[in-house]
């Protein structure tokens, strides 16, 4: 079943104009709940209340409030924000083009493959091929359904462009460099244990290996309990930390070498 | 100070008591809701049969099979579909960082030792550092599995959590057409293109938050006439401001603690503007403090339709 574009957008590049649509990469796969009223299982609503009194408060009557400070927020009216929404002419602006590692993981947010759209499809590929030979991300910016974003354009080794929505600055974290002390500090013999250790369940990523099992045994627990079965319910052990690390590194060595041979 | 899961990494027999950390954070300048006098809104849920306003122990979720069927999962059998997963991540395999694709990432976590975890902790994340590997594994957090990633990145192990692979689509599966024969003379003119605007690095400016600008701007414009002006105070109540301000840790003392650590001094988050703030590779090497915020579990927790696995 082939998927539909959420959004028609131009790349521009220069004085270069690409057409393309936009396909979400990503699709949900959760198991999703109604909340009832555990009385007599009524599907609930969800009310847009007044704190204070716990009045409902109506669509018309709702506002957002940006805060100023610590002390203050100001009411913008609909037609304030409707004003102040940026213009939207469809253009994805390509602003600069970055080393594909400029940019760490934690910056990733949401991916999307853009696909051709218009007569002609030999522009989106002739532009995916020449970004494929540099290995290089671009910078984007565009507007979408009245809001901002910031993407990274790439190329898949599948030929295909694609973009990831980008966090802002202050969305990411940034890491805390820590050395630990002396006493926790592992020796020189200790990493190379753990590094054979490594070495020795290394292999490829393998995404098709990996399952959801959580999702898969709730949709067969949903299913014997739908049936009338009678549920075992277990629960989680904690597990106890390290205490000999040299030992346990050992031990698991000569336990996954076992594992090879067998 | 809470975090939003402690658990345990295993790899081989050894085992690292760690406690998870947001890695980012939802963006900063959110808008309360308000009524149109600045009273401070919120949701509440609402039974239509019964005509009241119910509290979270009066609700549970129901599955509606195929068949129109509503089957009740209790916590306890949520809880039950993997216990041992909602204690532990055991690293069933390396892989060459680079070897995961971008696609695959979906949102990243700090992992602080637990102060019983020893050497063990920096022996992980040296080991990963060395050897330019990731641990994947997997966990149950709040009725959903994760699949991640355990990184390295300064000393301080990350868990990137990824996407599992029938989650994200593939071009078949989209109709995208097949590639033609690229014109050479096509892709030469796109190429220069990219090299006249090819640089080393991101400018931090093109990651600000445009929009938060915008309405700042608007916001205290319309603040010097007055109008419109209500009290921070007030909206305070709010349980999703109150979950974020109470609850900000400083992960910085957190490992201190844990790993007796020699950290290095970071500027206070405060004075350091997110524009000046440096998009971080992989591989870089500044010295740098955070702040986590827990606001996402607040506010992702408050749905009619509530989704797990």
């Amino acid at each position: 079943m082939a998927a539909r574009a959420i959004w028609k957008g131009t790349l521009v590049l220069g004085k270069h104009e690409v057409p393309i649509k936009m396909y979400s990469a990503v699709q949900d796969q959760a198991v999703h709940f109604h909340l009832l009223h555990d009385k007599d299982l009524t599907p609930v609503e969800q009310r847009i209340v007044r704190k204070d009194n716990g009045r409902e408060v109506p669509k018309e009557a709702q506002r957002k409030a940006f805060p100023l400070d610590d002390q203050r927020a100001v009411i913008l009216e609909p037609e304030e924000l409707a004003q102040l929404a940026p213009e939207s002419d469809r253009a994805i602006h390509l602003l600069r083009f970055v080393p594909r590692d400029a940019l760490g993981d934690e910056w990733f947010e949401r991916p999307y493959y853009l696909g051709p759209d218009g007569q002609s499809d030999a522009d989106y590929f002739a532009l995916a091929s020449a970004l494929a030979g540099k290995e290089r991300i671009g910078i984007a910016r565009w507007v979408m359904r009245d809001k901002r974003y910031v993407g990274a354009l790439a190329v898949g080794d599948d030929g295909y462009l694609r973009m990831t929505t980008l966090r802002r600055s202050e969305q990411v974290l940034d890491v805390p460099a820590v050395r630990p002390d002396k006493a926790r500090t592992p020796s020189p013999a200790e990493i190379k244990l753990a590094e054979q250790l490594v070495d020795s369940i290394t292999g490829p990523f393998s995404p098709e290996e990996w399952h959801n099992e959580y999702r898969e045994r709730l949709h067969k627990l949903i299913e014997a309990k739908a049936k009338g079965a009678k549920l075992k319910l277990v629960a989680a052990k904690p597990k106890e930390a390290t205490s000999d690390l040299a030992e346990s590194l050992r031990a698991s060595l000569a336990q996954a070498k076992g594992k090879k041979v067998a | 100070m809470r975090s939003f899961w402690s658990g345990t990494i295993t790899f081989g027999l050894v085992s690292i008591p760690v406690d998870l950390f947001a890695a980012v954070v939802p963006r900063q300048k959110s808008m309360k809701l308000v009524d149109d006098e600045g009273h401070p809104l919120g949701r509440r849920y609402w039974c239509p049969k019964h005509e009241k306003v119910l509290d979270d122990d009066e609700l549970v979720r129901g599955y509606e099979t195929d068949a129109g069927k509503v089957v009740v999962v209790t916590d306890e059998e949520f809880a039950s579909a993997a216990p041992e997963k909602s204690r532990d991540i055991e690293l069933k395999r390396f892989v060459a960082l680079d070897d995961i694709p971008p696609f695959f990432f979906d949102r990243p976590y700090f992992l602080a030792p637990d102060e019983r975890a020893g050497k063990a902790y920096a022996l992980l994340a040296e080991t990963m550092a060395k050897t330019g590997k990731a641990g994947i594994g997997s966990f149950v957090m709040r009725d959903h599995e994760y699949l991640v990633a355990i990184v390295s990145e300064q000393g301080m192990l990350r868990a990137e959590v990824l996407r599992y692979v029938d989650e994200l689509r593939t071009p078949e599966a989209i109709g995208l057409p097949k590639a033609g024969k690229v014109v050479a003379a096509r892709e030469r003119e796109f190429a220069k293109e990219i090299d006249a605007l090819a640089e080393a690095k991101v400018d931090p400016a093109e990651l600000a938050d445009l929009e938060a600008e915008t309405l700042r701007t608007f916001a205290e414009q319309k603040a010097k006439s007055g109008k419109g002006v209500v009290s921070m105070a007030e909206l305070e109540g709010d349980e999703d401001s109150a979950a974020s301000s109470a609850q900000v840790i400083d992960l910085m003392q957190v490992l201190r603690d844990s790993l007796g650590a020699s950290a290095a001094k970071g500027k206070p988050a405060a004075e350091s503007p997110a524009a000046e703030r440096k998009p971080a590779a992989r591989k870089t090497t500044a010295a740098k403090k955070a702040t986590a915020k827990q606001a996402t579990a607040a506010k992702t927790a408050k749905k009619t339709k509530r989704a797990a696995g």
